[in-house]
């Protein structure tokens, strides 16, 4: 078998590329085409977690029909009832030495 | 209401869609090896100046209803526990107990 010279090989396959419109890279260097060619991974990944109402929201959108959100509620309900017992957050520092009290270990 | 470490992978999935042609483009140009090695070299320093809420490898599947990071099958977006507490009151269409 006649071998055929690597120059003929190459206006080969050259002449290939033109046919069939592929970029002739006889190095083989990478030319960053496969970050061209995948496609968008963003609108697929945000679409992952189901969507959520903002209620606050929603409630601050619409005022004249009078919702209420009843998580919030208890939670001023529970804040309230805390401060009764005493257990209220403590008051914020005024200066220096109040927030070196507030951070002193007992 | 999802804990903060969902609230963060949330963040950064928005991050990703937002950034995700420009980075590309840059991708594209840093790794071209046709281009002179300036070109690329300053490619990949814009690459650099990205968040790290705008790279796709910070994003990870959650569990929706917990925010547990593993175990978590991706097609039902549950970890193992709430899969099973949800399949097991019907409320994964298709999904039922295995009996034989």
């Amino acid at each position: 078998m006649a071998s055929i010279p690597p120059a003929r090989i190459a206006r080969i396959v050259s002449t290939r590329c033109s046919i069939f419109e592929t970029f002739y890279n006889p190095q083989s260097l990478r030319t960053g085409a496969k970050y061209l060619r995948a496609r968008l991974r963003g609108p697929s990944m945000v679409k992952y977690y189901p969507q959520e109402i903002n209620i606050a929201k929603a409630i601050r959108a619409y005022p004249e029909l009078e919702m209420v959100n009843k998580a919030e509620v208890q939670r001023l309900q529970d804040v309230e009832d805390k401060k009764k017992r005493g257990k209220g957050a403590p008051k914020k520092a005024k200066d220096k030495a109040d927030s070196r009290r507030a951070t002193r270990k007992r | 209401m999802p804990n903060i470490r969902v609230l963060r992978d949330i963040k950064a999935r928005n991050g990703v869609q937002t950034n995700e042609l420009l980075r590309r483009a840059y991708l594209f140009v840093a790794r071209n090896e046709t281009l002179s090695p300036q070109v690329r070299h300053q490619a990949q320093l814009q690459l650099n100046t990205f968040g790290k809420y705008a790279r796709p490898t910070t994003v990870k599947n959650r569990c929706a209803e917990s925010g547990r990071g593993r175990g978590v099958m991706s097609e039902f977006a549950l970890c193992r526990y709430q899969f099973r507490l949800k399949a097991l009151n019907g409320d994964l269409p298709g999904v039922k107990k295995a009996s034989w």
